[in-house]
Parts: C-alpha cells; structure tokens; sequence
C-alpha cells in the first residue's frame, strides 16, 4: 500500500513536470478546475468568508504557475468539539446519507447540509466550557511529547524548573482563572477534547482539483499527531481517501482528503444542479467543494456560509 | 517580588474587579522548521534576543477564543538585522502582527536559569515608555508586546518554550460596573452603523491589521472608527467614544487580555476615570455585535508620575507555568527521514 502510494507519488510527480497546468477550463464538463479556475473560486471565498486567506507558504515550495502571493488558502483555529464518529451515529439514526456514487465501494457520501443544523442543541449537549473544572492531573509538564513518546525520559528535566518566581502572579485579581477546559474522561461519549484545526486548501496539478489538508491542535494547542487527526475524518475515508502525505507548501506530514475522485464527484454536483437548472458558475466551486468536504469531516466546522440547494432534500 | 496574596478591594460598592482572559499561545510546526535552519545556518552560538512577529484575529468561531500564533514568517528571514517582517504581512485580516521577542538558549541549563522575571519586567518597561511616549498612538500593536523563551535542542529536534503577554498591573484594579452584547446597549440604528464601520476598518489593508481603535457615534446613530491618534480631535465633538479592540476572547463574561493594557494606556495617557469599552468579535469573519461586548470600567489615576506598575503574564495552564515541549524528530532527523524514504 505505502509502496504503491509511493510509486503513484513519483509517477505523479513527473507528470506534473512534463505536463503543463491546465489553462483551460474543464468545469462543467469533467468537474476539474484550471489554475485561473482556482485562484478565481479561491478570491470568491476569501471575500464572501474572510476567515479564509491566501498565504504564501513556503518560499522553497513555492509553485511557479501559481500567483506568488496566492498558492494556497488557509482558515485557522477551527473548532473540532466532537469526534466524527459520535456524528455518524446520529446520522444512522436519521438515516441522512445518500451515496453520491454507488458504482463502487468508494463512493463518497453527501450530506443533507450540516450534520446537525441546530447549533443551540448541540450547545445544550456540551457543558458549559467554562464551568468544567480543570484536571488536576494534567500538569503542563507531562504533555505528550510530538509524535510518540521517546523523548519522555527527557521531559522530567524540566520538573525542577523554577515555577517560584512569580508566586504573586496566580494571585493577581485582574486575570481571570481557570479559563481551560479540560473535559470530564468521557462518561458521555460525545464529550471529548475540544480540538481546533488549520485547514488549507492546495492546487492539485495532477488531478486539476483543489486538495483540502488538515493540521490538528489538541485543547492545550499542541500539534496533533496526524494519525489521532483520522479520529475526525469520517470512518468511511479514514486511511482510505485521507491519507498523511507532505504538505505542498508547508513543512512536515499532514493529513489530506486525497484528491483522485474529487473531479468526478464534482462532475455528479454539478450536473445535478444542472439537471435542476440552475447554472453552476465556476468561482463558486470552492462553496460547492467545501460542502462536499463536510461530509468526509463532519465534525470540524470551518466556514463557507452559502446554503446551496444541491438539487437534493435538502432543507 | 513581593508574595502578598490580598487582592484589593474594589474602591467602590457596585461593581467586581474587571478580570482579563489570559492570552494563549499556538505555535506552528513551521516555527520550529524555521528556526531551527536558522540556529543552523545563520545564528550558530549566538544567543542574542530575536524579533519576532506574532499574529492573531477577532473572535470568531463559537466556542474557541483566539491565539496568538506564530508561524515560520514569525521569525525575520536570513539577514537577522532586517527584522520586522510586519510590512509584509499588512492587509493580511487574519493575521494582525504583533511584535515580540524570542530569547533562545543554546542549553538547557541557561533556558532554566533564564532570569524571567527581569525579562518579563524588560518588556513591560518598552510598553510603559512607549505609553509615556506616545508611540502607543502611533503603533497601537505596541500595547501586545510578548515573550518567548526557548531551548532549541537540535541534537534531538526537540523544542522547550514558555510564553509571556506582558500586562501592567494597576493598582488598585478596574473596576467593571456593566458587560453586555453590544446589541443591548446600542440601538438598532447605531448598532447597524457600527457594524458596517468594522467591517470597512477590517477590509481596508490600511486598517485590518490595527486592533485599537476610538469608536464615535454621532447624534445621528452614525458610527466612525478613528485610530488612537485621532483622539485630541475626537474630543472636542459632543460624539459618545468608545475605546475598542480586536477581542480574541469568546467568553460572554469577560474582554480578553488586549483590553487590559490598553486601559492601563487610556488611563495614564489620557487620564480618563471612567472608560466605555467595545470588544469587538466577529462570527464568520464579519462584525457580530450580537456576540461583541459593551462594558463599563472605572480605572483610578495613579498618583505619582513616575509610578512603575508590577507586570505579570507568563502563560499558565491553571496555576502552572504553561511550559511546553515538542519533539519534531520524526519530520526534521535528517536520519529518520532518510528511514522513512527507503
């Protein structure tokens, strides 16, 4: 599997240097975007939500056939209050899934707009924040070191670290305290951790898609591990579609929605909306997409406000 | 540091000392990446302190507050003495750049022996002068200077930190008479007015990356923004003035931790007692005055000149210091990498 990812990866690679970027527009015929495409949907979602914006990236992995200032969109501290499974109970119960593409196994999912539209409920359902007590045992000492835990040995250096001086400090009145919430252990199971996300979207030469790719946070704001990152991507893709791959122009291994059906899928989304006469404009692919991402990452609520009538029941 | 635990008691009946959510710190993988190629590369040994940039943003996501974050841009690129990278990152409103300062050791040893206080107290000392000065007008991000101490190991790609958000302690503290959704204490109209002026301050590049600004709303419900600088001629019309800031905090029930220093400002540079204060949030990325507060705080002169207020604001977790530790092997060993690859 990881030597066939591989040799997939090197094929890709080179045929993304022989090939040029698509400069034409294949939209509405096979679902894909050109470069002009992208950055196109790309300034239409970052001025109708403006937690999105365009970043510049890595200088050394900067793509020429983007624009400098425009390779790839990012949206950060999204929160993430539950993990994708506790949701995809619900919407067995609800039996709110429909298979957009039922050729094979791979099909992806679509959803009836958001896994639970009443905000206010789903409140309800958490404690409040900032009434849960702080666990006591979490000493900011023993947070698990980034990817596994060999630097352990390490971590106790730092238990005679001075924490004296500034005694006077927890009790000066003006700060608020006790503000982390740490969650109960889960006696329900829809409480877990609050996490947050940075999530980018890329260009993918090779498939003419945009690429979402998520960098996860735990409720301290330290870096996830990629692989507890699967806890919130729908079952159904976890380590299928999404996989952990280096990020195009950010350092380090992220996980990523891979992208080799997203133009088919699209395809279906717009003849679908087609079907329905409604006349899909190309810089509102991104809306459409990210609607679509919602139903591989249910739980992480980034932004992308147009409620699109997919042709669906959808309310 | 004197240890004296009685918190004063509020001058006054009504009302409850005004209490600040602490600032909290994010750090992207990227910082370390960056940093670590610049101990290599250009730095080596030498432990001199490194300006830095830090970002952060209005609330705007239900349930999570804000970060101050940094990213690779944080740190200036190769040539060290062409700091600031602030320039670039202007008209970016996602990102409003605050300056800070990284100490980063070469050992253990000296990170622990870090003498924090006086560093905290260092900081502190810029943003008092830079108050007395009246730089503060000029470059409202002056009021957020921050703090990091680090150790950098790079035999083992593992990096230990602590951050400080300076705050100067008033004493006694402010006091809050009244907090409210914006919306309840606006009327309709002037609410409306108020929301499309954020919006045009956070969609001009000029303005998207300032995060202290003069609210003043005329007789006729009409809103304006004005920098800090503005203030002598927004005294002199009869407008009611609000000091506002990008709140990064989500609670209903307290500002975040920019308002603090900025109160310290209002009071000893423009000597006002009685200070109407606007947190502004937003919810997808535009102003939400359903969700931005409105609150009322009585601050006292302080008397003598040249008062040196206390500071405080090491990043805690609780009640401990909120020291951190990441371990970034598996992406940097330049050995391990190599494994993974055959």
């Amino acid at each position: 599997m990881v030597l066939r990812q591989r040799i997939h990866d090197a094929f890709k690679e080179t045929m993304e240097r022989m090939t040029g970027p698509r400069m034409v527009s294949a939209f509405k015929e096979k679902g894909v975007l050109s470069v002009s495409d992208f950055v196109k949907a790309g300034d239409n979602l970052v001025s109708k939500c403006p937690t999105w914006s365009w970043e510049v990236g890595e200088p050394s992995k900067k793509k020429v056939y983007l624009p400098a200032n425009k390779q790839y969109l990012i949206t950060r501290n999204v929160p993430c209050l539950r993990r994708a499974y506790s949701v995809e109970e619900e919407y067995e119960a609800a039996g709110g899934e429909v298979l957009l593409d039922n050729e094979d196994n791979d099909g992806w999912l679509a959803t009836h707009g958001k896994p639970k539209e009443t905000k206010n409920e789903e409140e309800d359902d958490l404690p409040s924040m900032e009434t849960l007590e702080i666990s006591k045992g979490r000493a900011i000492q023993s947070i698990p070191s980034y990817f596994g835990g060999e630097e352990e040995d390490d971590i106790p250096d730092m238990a005679d670290f001075d924490d004296s001086g500034n005694l006077v400090e927890p009790d000066d009145p003006a700060t608020l305290r006790n503000q982390y919430f740490v969650a109960h252990e889960p006696e329900d199971e829809n409480i877990l951790r609050t996490r947050t996300y940075d999530v980018s979207i890329t260009y993918d030469k090779y498939y003419q898609t945009p690429r979402v790719w998520l960098t996860g946070y735990d409720e301290s704001r330290m870096p996830l591990q990629p692989e507890l990152v699967l806890e919130d991507v729908s079952q159904d893709h976890a380590h299928k579609t999404v996989t952990i791959e280096d990020h195009p122009h950010l350092p380090g291994k992220h996980a990523s929605v891979h992208p080799c059906r997203h133009g088919a899928v699209m395809k279906k989304i717009i003849d679908v909306l087609m079907s329905r006469g409604v006349e899909p404009e190309v810089d509102k692919y991104l809306f459409l997409f990210l609607k679509f991402m919602a139903s591989v990452i249910p739980t992480i609520e980034y932004d992308y406000t147009m409620d699109f009538d997919l042709g669906s029941s959808s309310s | 540091m004197a240890s004296n635990p009685s918190p004063s008691s509020p001058s006054l009946n009504s009302g409850s000392v005004l209490q600040f959510d602490r600032f909290q710190s994010l750090v992207d993988v990227g910082f370390w990446h960056r940093l670590s190629s610049l101990k290599l590369e250009t730095l080596g040994i030498d432990q001199s302190p490194i300006t830095l940039v830090g970002f952060f943003a209005p609330h705007s996501r239900a349930q999570v507050s804000n970060h101050l974050t940094l990213l690779s841009e944080s740190l200036p690129t190769a040539p060290i003495e062409h700091a600031s990278s602030i320039e670039t990152n202007l008209g970016n409103r996602n990102r409003c750049p605050v300056p800070g300062i990284l100490y980063n050791t070469n050992t253990l040893e000296e990170f622990k022996e870090l003498d924090r206080d006086n560093l905290l107290q260092i900081e502190a000392n810029k943003i008092l002068e830079d108050i007395r000065l009246g730089k503060v007008e000029e470059d409202s991000t002056l009021l957020l200077r921050f703090l990091v101490i680090s150790y950098a190991d790079l035999k083992t790609w593992s990096f230990r930190y602590l951050f400080a958000f300076p705050a100067l302690v008033i004493d006694p503290p402010a006091t809050l008479m009244s907090l409210q959704p914006a919306t309840q204490i606006l009327t309709a109209e002037e609410a409306e007015s108020l929301s499309a002026a954020c919006n045009e301050w956070r969609s001009s590049s000029l303005t998207a990356g300032i995060p202290f600004f003069i609210v003043s709303i005329n007789s006729d419900s009409q809103a304006t923004l004005r920098p800090l600088k503005d203030w002598e001629s927004c005294q002199g019309d009869q407008n009611k003035l609000l000091f506002g800031f990008y709140d990064p905090c989500h609670l209903k029930t307290n500002p975040g931790w920019p308002l603090r220093n900025f109160l310290t400002f209002i009071c000893l540079r423009w000597k006002l007692q009685k200070v109407r204060f606007f947190c502004y949030r937003e919810r997808l990325g535009l102003a939400n005055l359903e969700v931005s507060l409105i609150g009322d705080a009585l601050i006292s002169i302080q008397k003598e000149p040249q008062y040196i207020p206390k500071v405080v604001g090491w990043e805690r977790i609780g009640n401990r210091l909120a020291l951190r530790c990441i371990s970034l092997a598996e992406s940097m060993d330049p050995q391990r990498l190599a494994a993974s690859a055959a």
